[in-house]
């Protein structure tokens, strides 16, 4: 591999970790609050579309990342009702979102664009670290990427403090370890588990609105594509832990990295097999194969007082 | 002047069921009140009343002479009500001052300072608490003593303790109800509820009795009377009762009772003395490491001989389960051997074990016992679905026929043999786990863990008059349960678990109860 | 919040009729609703798509065929999903098992099933498609036994890999690519060979319908039987409620685990092949189309009862035809369907709390 070849490739691995990255830190939060929010492919390609629709309309990126993240937020704030205060299944509204949301967006693009445009909408534009953006070789790969990404990554770390260095953060452990105890300490239990849920929206909006105004600059249907739950195989895999959260990320956005770097390196494996990757992975990942982490105690099950 | 905390006309109704009946009680500062009820008079729903949990259908609360309405758990806290729960509120994965924090911090969290308050606080008390170990590894005792910290950090006007002594070795008992006294003199009020009688004769200023729902009785301990108090509680004279069942309220050792039958081994030439003398039981050296690496039972040797009923006396949380769960066939130990009968059953599957004779009443009918959401007749013959099948498909009729000759046999009282389990009362959904296991041929062996854990009075005698049936039938019991005093009145001889071992064997009589208390608390005897 | 707490026009209408039967009732009425709405929001004129909309669905009879060999397809999908979470296992995966089953029944098809006598050039594709779904679900009943790995995940992750299974199978000529002739040769395979395609019921030659409903209608009775008399059925419950409970009476419940999903797997597996050998004849990337998640939402709706699976199967088999008819002459996106589809299941799951069915611990 050159020294080329290797900056691409690292450029692009972080580039296509990054929604990952993005979505599974929310998600951590919102699963350690004991949500599990499998609708998180639909908060992406909501936030996805909305991003681009609203890049598109006012020619202003920043504009349509707001847009995106909103639109996730509806969702999300949605998913909280009925997981929290309706208490329904979270399996199954999840992908009740995610049907939704597939229909919704790709009516709303036919309606909008016609069936067959590949509109180009304004994107962000690269940022240029000083100083470590000049280092050879890997300079420009890591530190010329586009400004969401660091953003998105200081957010990533602000998560991680938040959830061990303050009350809120005990909060949300102890809500999805055990929510009878959190209850008879005075915390307000469903309150705690909308903010993981809404934090999950949060990050996941930023994810989305990544993926089409800040990588592709275009939107097609269905463009999250499993995304969404790479990332929560990624949670499952970091055992709900940041940084290892972190490390599964980017071994699956470096997985789909090679669908592009092996072929260019004249590696002839079949696309689709170079494709398959990051689910093979992810899969081994939630088999277990890699060590077993136990979940918080309290994930998916819904709370009622009086009942323990 | 006003009492602290004021009862009136309370009535709190769970659909059909009236749990409390227009209750009233007060509670004044400086006092140890204490409330006493057999499972199931209604004492937990006065305290997730009293508490927020739920909220009363009539009557009302005064708390220092203004209403007291409590939502939730925080409003009671912020009045300054405190309650050390039965089944604690204290997150496993979390060390002692996150707990602690959990619910009254904000912002950033400052761990090490708050537990140099936290070892202020329980020095106050004579607690002795360890601020950064992880609640999930600490002993019953210690976590409770976490848990009355947490309240006591709140600084509250009334303490509520929710069957405190449930848990403890005798040893401790003394302590924990010294810590009521030295709480209520700190100008404080102190609700206590329990359902042993001999406990609040050490502690109570006043003490008032629930029974079904409704308070009957409501006394100073200056003017009580142990008897009429037990007559209060359970309807009936002290002197009809049960010794075991006596016992189960918590009356004196000493206090007079009705006399034991006589329990022999069976004559020989009668059936049992036809078979041949194989044990019922052998443990030969059990071992068990849990999946996290701790070993939870170490060399492990008991002998169960048929007819014989053995006791394991030992604080919850050092062995039991495991020691349950590899007998029902739910775990595999890690080292040793198990005999039934004389056959090896080392890891064998639970059919098989179920098929060599072997009985279980588990500690959580609810989790292992039974499965709430089917019918009876379901949990009474999930095991032997295939005497109802025919071609694959089940025989309903039959089923349900069957079952309902089993309940009357031993006396469990539901709407019909397809009620769900769960809307049975504690009482007859042991009855009919029983049932299940007791008519088991061949019975060779029965494990009966925490038999009584949760039923009222009646219940008692019937779960014990069973277990002495089979027992005269030639079975052979081991008898596992943190209520010492059962134990001594039901057992042959007593072992007791420390910590996974075996530290100690007795004859289960009444004057070894210091002795074996002793060992329970893992000093030497 | 509960029955008895709710306003009183509320209980009133739970008192007079079954709310489990209800409640799916209204969630589709309102869903289509909105749908209607959100049509008439486009500027179609809503009377054409509606028109356009009925017409594909019982407009002729080639309509009312396809739609019911759909219905096919969904049927076996919601009934391994029934079965399965009779156990309370929710098989997320019939998308790829419908897939997987098919691309391996035209391969069967393909080498040579077409010489074998009459019944067994139908037969054995479909029974190889069926087997490799039982594999496919079977792989995520084992991972859940042996490492505890959610099925929901483990099997949408499985679905992915077999989608991409399929295109692979269909990009190179090695596998079962047709022989490019040109460079406009689609990536698809060779048609089925005539012995292997599922004969047709119907003497109308305009009506596709084929064998595949007199192969749902045994899959139905055998489903249906299977969990509302049987002991197995009575087994899976259990395991369902409570591992430790059934193992401690001797049920062996990491098998009946197993034993569900590979089950479903099958249902998943065969509906593909059924899918390829009853009217597409031809493996094409993709040909699943939603069929998988469509047969999910049917098993959501009809909530384990087996003759609620034919009916919510038949009831969107007809949607997906008026779908399709109304893009294609009214010009209304047919993805409506899916956003209607996804409202149904939301609405359904939140009502659980008003029935009281959903199980807490």
């Amino acid at each position: 591999m050159t020294d080329e070849q290797l900056a691409v490739f690292v450029a692009s691995s972080l580039r296509l970790s990054m929604p990952l990255i993005l979505a599974a830190s929310g998600e951590m939060v919102s699963e350690r609050a004991g949500v599990l929010n499998m609708s998180l492919e639909g908060m992406m390609l909501t936030a996805a579309f909305g991003g681009a629709l609203g890049s598109w309309a006012t020619g202003s990126p920043g504009l349509g990342l707001l847009c995106g993240v909103g639109a996730a937020l509806v969702v999300a704030f949605l998913q909280a009702v009925l997981s929290v205060t309706l208490r329904a299944n979270q399996l199954v509204v999840g992908i009740g979102f995610n049907l939704l949301v597939l229909g919704a967006t790709t009516f709303l693009y036919r309606e909008i664009f016609g069936p067959l445009s590949r509109e180009v909408i304004p994107g962000f534009a690269k940022w240029h670290v000083p100083l470590l953006g000049d280092l050879p070789v890997l300079g420009p790969a890591l530190f010329q990427q586009v400004g969401l990404v660091y953003a998105g990554l200081a957010l990533v770390v602000l998560i991680w403090a938040l959830l061990r260095y303050t009350a809120l953060g005990l909060a949300i452990d102890a809500v999805g370890e055990h929510p009878r105890a959190a209850d008879q300490a005075g915390v307000w239990v469903a309150g705690v588990r909308y903010a993981g849920v809404v934090v999950a929206g949060v990050m996941a909006g930023l994810a989305g609105v990544f993926i089409s105004v800040g990588d592709i600059n275009t939107f097609t249907e269905g463009m999250t594509n499993g995304q969404g739950y790479l990332a929560i195989a990624a949670v499952i895999f970091g055992g709900w832990v940041g940084w290892r959260t972190l490390g599964a990320c980017l071994l699956f956005g470096t997985a789909t990295a090679l669908q592009f770097q092996l072929p260019a390196m004249g590696i002839a494996i079949p696309t689709a097999g170079l494709i398959m990757l990051p689910y093979v992975l992810a899969l081994l990942a939630v088999a277990g194969l890699v060590g077993r982490l136990s979940p918080p105690s309290a994930l998916t099950i819904p709370y009622r007082r009086g009942v323990s | 002047m006003a009492p602290l905390l004021e009862l009136a006309g309370l009535t709190k109704r769970f659909g059909t069921l009236t749990a409390l009946d227009g209750v009233s009680l007060s509670v004044d500062r400086d006092e140890v009140h204490c409330l006493l009820g057999e499972n199931g008079a209604g004492k937990s729903t006065l305290c997730n009343l009293i508490f927020g949990v739920h909220q009363p259908d009539a009557g009302e609360m005064l708390l220092q002479g203004h209403p007291f309405r409590p939502t939730g758990p925080a409003d009671s806290l912020a009045a300054g009500v405190a309650m050390v729960h039965q089944h604690f509120s204290l997150v496993p994965t979390m060390t002692v001052v996150e707990n602690l924090l959990l619910g009254r911090s904000r912002g950033v969290l400052t761990r090490t300072a708050f537990g140099g308050r936290v070892l202020e606080l329980a020095a106050e008390y004579g607690l002795q608490v360890d601020p950064d170990r992880r609640v999930g590894d600490l002993s019953v005792g210690e976590r409770q003593r976490v848990e009355i910290v947490k309240c006591l950090m709140r600084n509250p006007h009334l303490l509520v303790l929710d069957e405190p002594t449930a848990v403890l070795p005798p040893e401790e008992i003394g302590a924990l109800l010294a810590l009521c006294r030295r709480v209520a003199a700190s100008g404080r009020g102190v609700l206590l509820v329990t359902h042993k009688l001999a406990e609040i004769a050490r502690v109570a200023d006043r003490t008032t009795v629930l029974r079904a729902g409704k308070v009957v009785e409501s006394v100073s301990m200056a003017n009580a009377d142990m008897r009429s108090l037990v007559r209060a509680m359970v309807g009936r004279d002290l002197g009809s009762l049960d010794s075991i069942a006596a016992v189960s309220l918590g009356v004196e050792p000493g206090a007079p009772r009705a006399t034991p039958p006589a329990w022999k081994p069976a004559p020989a030439g009668s059936p049992i003395g036809q078979r041949p003398r194989e044990d019922a039981l052998v443990l030969d050296g059990l071992g068990f490491r849990d999946v996290a690496g701790t070993l939870r039972l170490d060399s492990v040797t008991i002998i169960v001989r048929p007819g014989e009923i053995v006791g394991i006396a030992g604080v919850e949380g050092n062995g039991q389960a495991e020691l349950g769960a590899i007998i029902a066939g739910l775990a595999r130990p890690t080292a040793g051997r198990i005999f039934v009968g004389g056959r090896e059953l080392t890891g064998r599957p639970p059919a098989e074990i179920t098929a060599a004779g072997v009985g279980i009443i588990p500690e959580d009918r609810h989790a292992v016992g039974s499965i709430g959401e089917m019918s009876v007749a379901e949990n009474m013959f999930l095991g032997q679905l295939r005497r109802f099948t025919r071609l694959g498909l089940l025989r309903r009729r039959a089923l349900n026929e069957a079952a309902l000759d089993l309940m009357k046999e031993f006396d469990v009282r539901a709407h019909g043999p397809d009620t769900p389990m769960a809307r049975l009362s504690g009482g007859n959904q042991q009855k009919a786990v029983l049932a299940r296991e007791l008519t088991l041929d061949p019975l060779v062996f029965l494990l009966a863990a925490q038999p009584t854990r949760g039923l009222d009075v009646g219940a008692v005698d019937a779960v014990y008059g069973r277990i002495r049936a089979v027992r005269e039938r030639g079975t052979g019991i081991l008898l596992i349960s943190s209520e010492l005093d059962e134990l001594l009145a039901a057992s042959d001889r007593i072992l007791v678990l420390y910590r996974g071992r075996i530290v100690g064997e007795m004859v289960a009589e009444a004057r070894h109860r210091e002795a074996i208390g002793s060992l329970m608390s893992g000093h030497a005897a | 919040m509960s029955v008895a707490t709710a306003s009183p026009v509320v209980r009133r209408l739970a008192g007079t009729l079954p709310l489990p039967v209800l409640a799916p009732v209204l969630a589709t009425l309102a869903a289509l609703g909105l749908g209607v709405g959100l049509i008439a929001a486009t500027g179609t004129p809503v009377t054409a798509a509606i028109l356009a909309f009925w017409d594909g669905m019982v407009g002729s009879t080639f309509g009312i065929g396809a739609s019911i060999n759909r219905g096919v397809a969904l049927a076996l999908v919601g009934l391994g999903f029934i079965f399965a979470n009779r156990a309370n296992l929710t098989n997320v995966g019939g998308e790829g098992q419908i897939a997987f089953g098919g691309m391996v029944a035209t391969a069967v098809a393909l080498r040579g099933a077409a010489s074998l006598p009459a019944g067994l050039a139908v037969a054995v594709p479909l029974a190889a498609g069926a087997a490799t779904g039982a594999v496919w679900g079977g792989l995520a009943g084992i991972l859940k036994v042996k490492r505890g790995t959610n099925e929901v995940i483990s099997t949408l992750l499985l679905t992915f890999i077999a989608l991409l299974v399929v295109y692979w199978s269909v990009q190179s000529e090695n596998l079962l690519r047709q022989p490019k002739t040109s460079a406009a040769t689609l990536p698809e395979s060779l048609e089925l060979p005539a012995p292997t395609r599922l004969p047709t019921l119907s003497t109308d030659p305009s009506s596709p319908l084929h064998i595949g409903v007199l192969l749902a209608a045994v899959a139905t009775v055998a489903v249906g039987v299977a969990l509302a008399r049987s002991a197995l059925g009575v087994r899976l419950r259990a395991v369902g409620l409570s591992e430790l409970a059934s193992r401690r009476a001797g049920i062996r419940d990491g098998a009946l685990v197993v034993l569900a999903l590979t089950v479903a797997g099958a249902l998943g597996g065969l509906a593909g092949a059924i899918m390829l050998q009853g009217e597409l004849w031809v493996l094409k990337a993709g040909f699943s189309s939603g069929y998988g998640f469509d047969g999910l939402v049917v098993g959501l709706l009809s909530r384990g009862s087996a003759v609620a699976v034919v009916a919510g199967a038949l009831f969107f088999g007809f949607l997906r035809s008026g779908g399709i008819a109304m893009e294609i002459s009214a010009g209304v996106p047919a993805a409506v369907v899916l956003l209607i589809q996804g409202l149904i299941v939301i609405l359904i799951a939140g009502s659980v709390i008003l029935t009281g069915a959903g199980r807490e611990r």
